[in-house]
């Protein structure tokens, strides 16, 4: 057995005996208080240890949010970039255009909400989300409105200028748009176009015209692009749309009383046996806002050098009287078409 | 690692009084001796406590004076230890050395010291103290045999150990105020810290501390303590053998004894008397002062021989050049030092404090707990060398085997 490895008998020394922390059975009054004392001063320490952590995290909290700090590192920094996220046709020249920014501009010394309402009062920007982010670029989030029809209008003494409408009856200045694409906008009439700060006020009824034109854009795009013209003087009064197209100086259209579908569709028909019919002369008026039991047509008769008294007796679209007035009743759902009455 | 401040408390639960010392020690060196507190010990009996309530109600109050004196808040306590069951023995090991070149290293030393310490013990008793005594390398003694080179190296140890439980009360005392017990420490090994040289040491010295129900002793030869030893007698012997002898209360002995006790009977005139209280009242009354002396040197003389013959063969004159040192409360009478040299044939003398320690605890009841903090500072700076060296050794040991 080797000397190290001696493994000699364990005696009792005086330091096994226990002394445990706080032994209550032993504890005399004073033995008692010291060990409240003890308690609070570990207590306390805790507290105050807590305390000042709170007073840390609280200061650093403080310190990270301060708005002086975050502008002092930011201060020299000019803006860089702009990103420019839209739904429509803006680009990020406009957006610079219309902030007009300092070079110099650094993110905290923008005033975000009037760089909005900068954006928003160009009228073609509906909503317009601005945000920083660090350390130099501008994030611009546009939506914007998609014009409906054009409206001719003059400032002062300037000439007259055409202005988009949008369906919530917003009139502004276009930019962006593609020249074919705003050619074919039918134009706005009837209405009288008030001054309202840097743009006018809001047009009554667009949302109809809107309406109008979006069903025939989608169900007969010959007819959309034959509309010049959408007057809404009787809109105030009866509801009802005036379109001047390309084959019929006023075709009158309800707003209330039947489906535009439906009315397109009518007028559709009543072109189309128009056309078939070699003396029906060039067509005045097609009212579609009566209702669906008859169409009020106005031919014109000295248009085409078309005679309605040489219509073919086959055909379901002649002049009723001299004048060339005529009626157009749809025909019964179970009605063959040779039963139609005029 | 000691690196704070700390305020010892060092306590004597004696039969007659209770003392505390309270010392700021400063990083682990420094003492200063800043606080006091004495009692009136109740619930001890020689030494062991008998009444755990009442001996805990004046420890408490002496410790709770001596924070008030300091004005501060006891850390641990360093505890004297004395009592009839004490007991001690000896008993020694040797190794041969493991090294080739045969030069001692540290893992011989902890064998040996190992080897040395391991004795079983009685049921119910418990450790106090291993004393160590001087190496022996090759039949040579040596304080501390590393690096020297020789085949055979001795260690023995003076085991103190007592009764598990009379050390559990003494314990429990303290604890019941709340303060852990960091130092349990013989009283005579106390008060010999204090009042015996290192010369006197080396020399050979024994110091006596003569208390109210116990004599504690330690014999010191070669610069360490070589046997220890509690006699159940003490002080209050003397007070219940004229209160006896003489037919007073206890009070009244016990005046008897500090007005006109002596360890020796200087007194030629057996006609002489003197006064109980020396009021003239009622009640008072004349005793012969021979009478007083002879009862009191009998049993002063009584006290030496016992220690005398519990020392033993271990005792002896030659080896004992630097006398006797007496202390305690009882050591303060008259004569007591001619007794204890009449005893033991050597020079005895009372013991004297250092020259630092303030004139208001230079009494003889002092000297333990004053011996306490020595103790307990030198015992913790022991104790934090040798790791020092262990870590140092290990790890430099380690950085030349690889070079």
């Amino acid at each position: 057995m080797s000397q190290s490895s001696f493994n000699p008998p364990s005696t009792r020394t005086w330091r096994d005996i226990p002394q445990p922390v706080a032994q209550r059975r032993i504890l005399g009054p004073e033995g008692k208080k010291r060990l409240t004392m003890a308690i609070g001063n570990i207590v306390g320490l805790v507290l105050v240890l807590g305390a000042g952590a709170w007073g840390v995290y609280e200061f650093v909290s403080i310190w990270e949010t301060d708005p002086a700090r975050i502008t002092a590192p930011t201060k020299g920094v000019p803006i860089r970039d702009f990103a420019v996220r839209t739904d429509g046709v803006l680009d990020k020249g406009w957006v610079q255009r219309t902030l007009a920014l300092p070079k110099t501009a650094s993110l905290m010394e923008l005033d975000l909400v009037d760089l909005k309402r900068r954006l928003e009062e160009s009228g073609q920007v509906s909503k317009a989300v601005i945000e920083r982010r660090f350390p130099d670029v501008l994030v611009v989030t546009l939506q914007e409105r998609t014009p409906v029809a054009r409206v001719m209008a003059r400032i002062g003494d300037a000439a007259p200028v055409a202005f988009m409408v949008s369906r919530d009856g917003m009139v502004y200045s276009a930019s962006g748009y593609e020249a074919e694409m705003a050619e074919f906008l039918p134009f706005i009439d009837g209405v009288r176009l008030v001054r309202e700060g840097f743009g006018f006020e809001r047009i009554e009824g667009m949302d109809a015209v809107a309406d109008l034109l979006g069903t025939a854009q989608a169900s007969a795009p010959e007819l959309y692009r034959s509309f010049k013209i959408v007057s809404l003087a009787r809109f105030g009064l009866d509801r009802t749309l005036a379109v001047k197209s390309t084959e019929v100086e006023v075709i009158t259209f309800g707003s209330s009383q039947d489906s535009f579908y439906r009315q397109l569709a009518r007028l559709d028909y009543i072109l189309q046996e128009t056309r078939n019919q070699v003396n029906a002369g060039q067509l005045k008026s097609v009212n579609l806002a009566i209702g669906d039991k008859q169409v009020p047509i106005l031919f014109d008769p000295a248009g085409g050098g078309r005679d309605a008294s040489s219509a073919p007796a086959s055909s379901t679209l002649r002049p009723a009287q001299p004048s060339g007035t005529a009626l157009f009743s749809p025909l019964p759902r179970n009605s063959s078409s040779t039963k139609r009455d005029f | 690692m000691i690196s704070r401040t700390k305020f010892i408390g060092a306590v004597e639960i004696g039969t007659s009084k209770v003392s505390v010392l309270i010392g700021e020690l400063t990083q682990g060196r420094t003492l200063h001796i800043i606080g006091v507190g004495e009692c009136q010990s109740r619930g001890v009996i020689k030494g062991a406590v008998a009444d755990f309530k009442a001996a805990s109600e004046a420890t408490h109050s002496a410790l709770m004076a001596a924070e008030q004196s300091a004005g501060t808040r006891i850390d641990e306590v360093y505890l004297a230890q004395t009592g009839g069951h004490l007991d001690g023995f000896y008993n020694e090991a040797a190794v041969n050395v493991s090294a080739a070149d045969n030069m001692v290293g540290a893992p011989d030393i902890d064998t040996v010291c190992r080897l040395a310490k391991a004795k079983n013990l009685p049921e119910g008793r418990m450790v106090v103290h291993h004393l160590r005594r001087p190496f022996r390398l090759d039949g040579r003694n040596v304080p501390d045999p590393e690096h020297l080179v020789g085949q055979r190296l001795e260690a023995g140890y003076w085991t103190v150990h007592g009764t598990e439980n009379k050390i559990a009360d003494n314990i429990h005392v303290i604890r019941g105020f709340n303060v852990r017990v960091a130092e349990l420490i013989l009283s005579s090994l106390a008060s010999g810290t204090i009042l015996a040289c290192a010369e006197d040491k080396q020399n050979g010295v024994l110091v006596i501390d003569v208390g109210a129900g116990t004599t504690d002793f330690v014999l010191y030869r070669d610069g360490c303590a070589q046997l220890t030893g509690v006699v159940p007698v003490g002080g209050g012997h003397l007070t219940n053998d004229l209160s006896l002898g003489l037919r007073v209360t206890e009070g009244q002995a016990e005046k008897l004894k500090l007005r006109f006790g002596r360890g020796t009977v200087l007194t030629k005139d057996r006609a002489e008397k003197v006064w109980l209280n020396g009021d003239f009242a009622i009640g008072d009354r004349q005793f012969p002062r021979h009478t007083i002396e002879q009862i009191t040197a009998a049993r002063t003389n009584e006290i030496f021989e016992v220690v005398r013959k519990k020392l033993g063969t271990a005792f002896s004159p030659e080896k004992t050049a630097a006398g006797v040192i007496l202390t305690g409360g009882t050591a303060k009478l008259p004569g007591i030092d001619e007794a204890a040299a009449r005893v033991f044939g050597v020079h005895a003398r009372l013991g004297e404090a250092p020259g630092w320690v303030a004139e208001n605890l230079r009494d003889p009841g002092f000297s333990s707990v004053l011996g306490l903090l020595q103790y307990g500072l030198s015992s913790r700076t022991d104790l934090a060398a040798p790791k020092r060296r262990a870590r140092a050794t290990s790890w430099m040991g380690k950085f030349f085997a690889n070079a």
